[in-house]
């Protein structure tokens, strides 16, 4: 990959330089051609659209879609700036190794906030500038130096109505009982999530969930393993739930409904200490559309237009209290904070997470295996 | 030019000379950046080895992933010299299909065989319904989301990876010298094992080598048919990289990964001369 | 050497037809083989005799027609129940097993007893003189060396009848001639049945008892190789068997050897006609003209080339003359 990452720096300098005036428009196309392999064509576009466009770097799939219409078209009406986006995902290492290469090319990253916790220790983000975002505009506790949480997403469970037809599970407590709610669960395989449900069920009081008693969440976890498997994407949990795999699935909120919706209602999502993660924009250091062009998008993205618009399209929830009343009536049961779900949900702590991940997830990830 | 005859060295080597450093350099430089991370992250030292040793965890998924492998490469070899037999004797029209039939697979991603592999044999599929009307078991078999699953998966799309060198072997025997077994006297058993199968041995060889390397480096279909239980070292791998930022565990495991390889090769270049398996000079 | 080739070894075939699909590749033949014999199959490609020496070794199954080894069927055996040995078109030698093993390995498959194995190799590699070869890969021996292996393999088993495919297509000249009379030797020793097959004229006369000339998957003559030289039966036998000058007279063909032409400056009495040199040409032995002859068209003409002292130049007017018995009257 060093010789791609050669072939981008060379060409982001040049379209750095052209941005800026130094270089004519004649000559950096000449620096594109010279850098002449087979992806060039795509390449110099890339380099050349970087120099007046926000790259957002989100995870594919519908996002691509919804980000556009949602906050790309606000954004750029408000600020003649384009929305690009890349799709691959801004995994943690990803981002780190972007910034330590001194090629980056991605200004926004649709992230975790512990990401912005872990990556913010480290040097690899831009602090967020709170002249131009706003820290009123997100839950309490989730506006942080170098991140803020723009939307909410949620691991929540969903259960076979067919099986447990009578006495439904409603807790964590069920949902980890396997004597009482016989049959085979799934749980999320990074450990998010999953970790809070076992303590729940436990008995751990919510308010005292965090920090998280890792040794006591493993032997939960072991004692249900076998009557368990374990999803990695979205549309893998939803597969185990359509299929029939299993009787118990702990999901993603936002994909609760198409579930719902997708087996004729058999399967029923359960909101009730659902765990409320913050979904952070987090800008890597450097980034080349500049911090303030980054900065206006994000805050951009906590508006109430665009807050909604997300919330239809991809059912992520609105982080911004200006919005949490405006989601309309026959939404509201799916939406984190709507007024029906907010007493009832968990908050995440993205600085417990975004400090201990590395141990968390291996820990899980041995217990499992 | 006095040492340069000295060194005996034809000229068309100055030609690719520059091409050679730039492969080198990008090919053994991350190598090296590899190795110098697995002694320096998190601090300087051998820690990273060390875990290999004092880590319970780390040493079951290496297990795991060693055992997974052997008996997908097992698998794979054995099915996969069935295919090519069956190919090498099939009429003319036929083989080209059973070939077309073979490539075809190449060409399906990963994971659609992957959740096609769920659909047929997941807990509703059509052959535990099959099993199950027929009244042969009483509960769905677990085919899938266990190591079962995770070998069927793997075994299907390495078969090809076997197929093609054991063809490519069995294409190579002279026909005259199976005539020539039979002629002494041999019949079909003995003829394929005394004959046959040591004339094919380099192809099965290289077939082995191609679908062992190959299994280590696969993550998706295990992660998946495994039901997310069965951990191999190249997704732990990629989750210290990506997720929990560890990287010095990273390089440690893809240093032990290469040096297993190349042992391997090694080993095996004791045993057998690897121009043969890899296509070089025929004897 | 054995005593099972000295008791068995003739083959009588009758019939023997094979087709694919509407080719005829061997159109009936029908030919006894005595035992002991040394039989050449010689016709150029295409002329059927390798077909007809894979359906005797039993690798190709006839279309109709039968095979009697010593009077008994042999059609419907298997080819590695048959026991002929077989030296193949390019020896075919297992490449992964050792001379002693590739030597061993008919009597190996036949479960004998080790002894026995290796006291039998050793007695085939004295026969061949490859000692100090035992423990070569094929691929470390020269091209005379893999053709003996292949034969004492094919021997090592005393099989009644042994099958050779052009085993000495793949030497060059001088190699070829030598091993010629090495085979002849071994086969007086031996005693086994040869049944030889090569499309080369000077193999086929220079070893064989009798010899089959074939075309066209029949046969057009069988006989010793003197008989074929000096009476052959038809155009093709003439011609595939040594050179020869055809003569229309009487309203028939007559074959002419070129060697059986007297040829001298002036007349004699003894002169059939006259005629003018075009061309010579010197193979050492002998010097060949080509004579335009006004009665019978272009001659070719052999002279031994010792006793002609200078070579006439073309152009020269010459007599020509040559005995009654030497004009062979051919069937077509």
């Amino acid at each position: 990959m060093h010789d791609r990452q050669f072939m981008k720096e060379t060409l982001f300098a040049g379209a750095q330089a052209f941005k800026a005036g130094r270089m004519d428009r004649r000559s950096f196309l000449i620096l594109c051609g010279m850098a002449g392999f087979a992806s060039q064509a795509v390449l110099a576009g890339k380099a050349e659209a970087a120099a007046d466009q926000v790259i957002m770097w989100n995870w594919g799939g519908q996002s691509e879609v919804c980000h556009g219409s949602a906050i790309g078209e606000p954004f750029t009406a408000a600020t003649g700036i384009g929305v690009g986006f890349d799709t691959s995902g801004p995994l943690q290492g990803k981002i780190r190794e972007m910034v330590d290469s001194g090629a980056v090319t991605a200004d926004v990253c649709d992230g975790d906030l512990f990401d912005a916790v872990a990556l913010g220790q480290t040097g690899h983000l831009e602090p967020i500038d709170y002249t131009i975002v706003r820290a009123d505009r997100t839950v309490d506790g989730y506006a942080l130096e170098h991140g803020i949480a723009v939307i909410l997403y949620g691991y929540a469970f969903v259960y076979d109505t067919e099986v447990y037809g009578d006495n439904p599970p409603n807790s964590w407590a069920d949902f980890f009982d396997t004597e009482r709610f016989p049959g085979r669960r799934s749980l999320y395989r990074w450990a998010n999530g999953a970790i809070e449900a076992a303590l729940i069920a436990d008995g751990v009081p919510r308010d005292q969930l965090y920090p998280l008693d890792l040794p006591r969440a493993m032997a939960r976890i072991a004692a249900i393993k076998d009557d368990t498997i374990y999803w990695s994407s979205g549309s893998e949990a939803h597969s185990m739930v359509v299929n029939g795999e299993v009787s118990m699935g702990m999901v993603w909120q936002n994909r609760g409904r198409s579930m719902e919706e997708d087996t004729d209602g058999r399967y029923k999502l359960v909101m009730n200490e659902a765990f409320a993660y913050p979904g952070g924009y987090i800008v890597p250091r450097g980034n080349p559309a500049g911090r303030e062009n980054a900065m206006r998008f994000i805050a951009t993205a906590q508006e109430v237009g665009p807050q909604l618009a997300i919330f239809q399209c991809l059912g992520m929830t609105p982080a911004n209290p200006e919005a949490f009343d405006q989601v309309p009536e026959a939404d509201q049961a799916y939406a984190i904070s709507s007024a029906v779900n907010i007493d009832n949900v968990i908050f995440n702590d993205p600085t417990w997470w975004g400090n201990n991940i590395d141990e968390a997830v291996n820990l899980y990830l041995e217990t499992i295996s | 030019m006095q040492t340069l005859r000295r060194l005996n060295l034809h000229p068309g080597w100055w030609l690719v000379l520059p091409f050679l450093l730039v492969v080198m350099g990008m090919f053994l430089g991350p190598i090296l950046n590899i190795l110098w991370l697995s002694v320096t992250l998190p601090e300087p030292g051998l820690d990273n080895y060390a875990a290999l040793f004092e880590s319970e965890p780390l040493r079951r998924m290496l297990w795991t992933t060693l055992r997974i492998c052997l008996i997908t490469t097992v698998m794979s070899v054995i099915l996969g010299y069935s295919i090519a037999y069956a190919m090498m004797h099939a009429s003319g029209a036929n083989r080209n299909w059973m070939i077309s039939l073979l490539l075809v697979t190449f060409w399906i991603s990963v994971l659609v065989r992957t959740f096609s592999w769920l659909m047929l044999l997941g807990r509703n599929g059509p052959v535990n319904n099959a099993l199950m009307g027929a009244g042969l078991v009483s509960e769905p078999v677990e085919f899938m989301r266990n190591e079962l699953g995770v070998l069927i998966g793997m075994v299907h799309y390495m078969i090809p990876y076997a197929v093609l060198p054991i063809l490519a072997s069995m294409q190579n025997i002279d026909n005259r010298v199976i005539a020539a077994s039979r002629n002494l006297g041999a019949g079909g058993a003995q003829t394929f094992w005394r004959i046959y199968l040591p004339l094919t041995r380099p192809g099965i060889v290289a077939g082995a080598i191609l679908v062992f390397i190959l299994s280590l480096g696969f993550f998706v279909t295990p992660a998946i048919l495994g039901g997310g239980r069965v951990l191999m070292v190249a997704e732990y791998i990629s989750v210290q990289v990506l997720i929990t930022l560890r990287w010095g565990t990273a390089a440690m495991l893809a240093v032990l990964l290469l040096g297993g390889v190349l042992a391997l090769m090694f080993i095996l270049s004791r045993l057998i001369p690897l121009s043969q398996v890899f296509g070089g000079a025929r004897r | 050497m054995s005593a099972d080739s000295a008791q068995s070894g003739g083959l009588a075939i009758t019939g023997l037809v094979k087709r694919y699909g509407t080719v005829e590749a061997v159109a009936g033949i029908d030919l006894e083989i005595q035992r002991g014999e040394f039989l050449t199959l010689l016709g150029p490609s295409g002329s059927g005799k390798t077909t007809l020496l894979m359906m005797i070794a039993g690798f190709q199954d006839a279309t109709a027609g039968d095979i009697l080894l010593d009077g008994r069927s042999i059609v419907a055996t298997p080819a590695e129940k048959r026991n002929f040995g077989m030296v193949f078109q390019g020896y075919a030698l297992f490449p992964h097993m050792s001379v002693r093993d590739n030597i061993g390995y008919a009597l190996s498959v036949r479960k004998r007893p080790r002894r026995e194995i290796a006291g039998r190799v050793e007695e085939m590699i004295d026969l061949v003189q490859l000692q100090g070869m035992e423990d070569r890969l094929p691929a470390q021996l020269s091209g005379g060396q893999q053709q003996r292996v292949a034969l004492a393999r094919a021997l090592a088993f005393a099989p009644p009848v042994l099958l050779l495919d052009e085993p000495l297509g793949a030497l060059d000249r001088k190699l070829r001639i030598e091993v010629q009379a090495q085979l002849k030797d071994l086969h007086e020793r031996v005693g086994t049945t040869f049944i030889y097959v090569t499309h080369d004229q000077e193999e086929a006369l220079s070893m064989s008892d009798r010899v089959v000339i074939m075309q066209s998957g029949r046969i057009e003559q069988v006989g010793t190789p003197q008989e074929l030289y000096s009476r052959p039966r038809t155009r093709f036998a003439a011609t595939f068997l040594g050179k020869s000058n055809f003569l229309h007279r009487d309203g028939r063909v007559w074959a002419l050897r070129p060697e059986k032409i007297d040829l001298h400056v002036g007349s004699s009495g003894d002169d059939r006609t006259t005629g003018k040199i075009l061309s010579q040409t010197y193979f050492g032995s002998v010097l060949n003209y080509r004579v335009e002859t006004t009665e019978f068209g272009v001659l070719e003409v052999d002279v031994d080339a010792w006793r002609g002292g200078a070579a006439l130049r073309p152009g020269t007017v010459v007599s020509i003359g040559w005995h009654d018995e030497a004009v062979v009257p051919l069937e077509d």
